[in-house]
């Protein structure tokens, strides 16, 4: 990568404008990297965070394919290429799963999944262009064991390990490495959208998802924006194919 | 990470060579103080001689760190060996036993050594060396393949044990890595096979000792967890 031949790397991070994507740009910025930021809309948040990286706000939505575009051709004119994405934007509704209409399915596949397929598209000639590249999918606990009442959600998260494994095989031999990260309780704004679902208050959400887990303790957005800078740094050289789960121990199933 | 103003320190075992010594050579270039025990020296700040077979050998040698460091932060097991191209039936029994003394039993005698020091203080980590070999199967070396099994179960366990405190257990499981363990003219070595990895290439023992630095630095939300740096062996 760029980072080793004395040069900021680029990468690019999707739903950027909060919690673990903004974490994770923070994070890559302080480790060297140049970094575009990503969410779907162009509110102050998204503008902030890249005067404070440094970087380059793109914002957008990454389900419309124009859209995908028309954001990597900006960050490649401005910054230069692109050696790394952190896939990580992501729609979600809950609700049970015969009463989700179409609507709602289609509008999580199409952005946790397809939005990053045609991501993935549009990078890698960039990555190709300069010898290699990362790729990080941020997937999800319920992609790999499934949750009652987040079918959708879940079948994108799965269908992102799967597409981290199948890159994994086909681009790693250029030297473009896609790994996936799957979390499963992080202490973010989310947890509200979990509450509402479960109709409790965020405090005891907080409570029921810890004593879920064996240690007690929900992630932070700095534990996994940590996973994503092993990924895409210099250590994570080896790494291709796997799906690293900081879930403190709480899954019993492996991706 | 300690806390204290004393830089932090690590225990490794097999620290001698391959994977311990590039573990113990990247810890050190981060400022840690190293331990090695191994069965030779180690080119550590407190190198020890020491069996992973012997359970009270283990006790001394951990307490002989102590002594001299105060406490131990990190604790990698990657004490081992390999032996490969054994047909099944063809696996002595002095071998079998051999190698579940080594990987199974040395791994359960580090961990016995060194976490009532971790729990009475609730902190640290220990990080185990085992091998894709165990997520994947492997023909031929049939008792190193069940030995590193093993030891996924054997840390699994012990990791959720001891999870409501602030020790964690977890394992770093390499592809083929280019160290003395594989022979020149190893299977895993030859074209033929590299040219299944999605990446081509053995993996760097540098590349193993980062998966085990990460671990150890920022890894507090692991319990349990089996990272591999496999090149694409097992995906």
């Amino acid at each position: 990568m760029t980072i080793e031949q004395g040069g900021r790397p680029v990468v690019v991070v999707t739903g950027a404008a909060q919690g673990l994507g903004y974490a994770t740009a923070l994070r890559l910025a302080a480790d060297g990297f140049l970094v575009a930021v990503n969410d779907i809309s162009d509110d102050r948040r998204l503008t902030e965070l890249a005067e404070r990286v440094g970087g380059l706000a793109v914002p957008g939505d990454i389900a419309d394919p124009d859209a995908v575009t028309a954001m990597i051709a900006t960050v490649v004119a401005r910054l230069g290429g692109v050696d790394a994405l952190v896939a990580n934007a992501a729609a979600m509704a809950m609700g049970p799963f015969l009463e989700q209409s179409a609507l709602d399915w289609w509008r999580q596949i199409d952005v946790n999944l397809s939005g990053h397929f045609r991501l993935v598209q549009a990078v890698v000639p960039h990555m190709r262009a300069a010898g290699g590249g990362r790729i990080v999918l941020i997937a999800s606990e319920w992609g790999v064991s499934g949750h009652a009442n987040a079918t959708a959600y879940a079948a994108s998260k799965a269908g992102l390990i799967a597409l981290a494994k199948g890159l994994a095989r086909e681009l790693g031999p250029e030297g473009i490495l896609s790994n996936a990260i799957a979390p499963a309780y992080i202490d973010t704004e989310q947890l509200q959208v979990d509450a509402d679902d479960a109709g409790v208050s965020l405090a005891q959400m907080r409570q029921q998802y810890r004593d879920l887990i064996p240690t007690g303790q929900l992630a932070t957005v700095d534990d996994i924006a940590g996973a994503v800078a092993f990924l895409v740094g210099p250590g994570g050289s080896a790494a291709v194919g796997q799906v690293l789960q900081p879930n403190g121990g709480v899954v019993r199933t492996r991706a | 990470m300690s806390g204290t103003a004393a830089p932090a320190v690590v225990a490794v075992t097999g620290a001698a060579s391959g994977i311990g010594a590039a573990t113990v050579g990247l810890f050190r270039s981060r400022g840690w103080r190293t331990a090695g025990i191994d069965l030779r020296a180690s080119d550590t700040d407190l190198p020890l001689l020491q069996d992973v077979t012997d359970p009270e050998g283990m006790q001394s040698a951990v307490q002989s760190v102590m002594a001299a460091f105060g406490q131990i932060d990190v604790m990698v097991a990657a004490a081992g060996y390999y032996e490969e191209g054994i047909d099944v039936c063809d696996i002595t029994r002095a071998q079998w036993d051999r190698m579940l003394a080594v990987v199974l039993g040395g791994t359960v005698n580090t961990c016995r050594a060194v976490l009532p020091q971790m729990l009475a203080r609730n902190g640290g980590s220990v990080i185990v060396i085992s091998s894709e070999l165990a997520l994947g199967g492997s023909a031929t070396d049939l008792h190193y393949v069940a030995a590193k099994g093993a030891v996924l179960g054997l840390v699994k366990s012990l990791a959720v044990e001891v999870a409501s405190t602030g020790v964690r257990l977890n394992v770093v499981a390499p592809g083929p890595t280019d160290t003395p363990l594989l022979s020149a003219d190893s299977l895993w070595r030859k074209g033929d096979y590299l040219r299944t990895l999605p990446l081509g290439r053995l993996v760097r023992p540098s590349e193993v000792a980062a998966a085990v630095y990460y671990l150890a630095t920022e890894g507090i939300a692991y319990c349990g967890e089996v990272l591999s740096p496999n090149a694409g062996a097992v995906i």
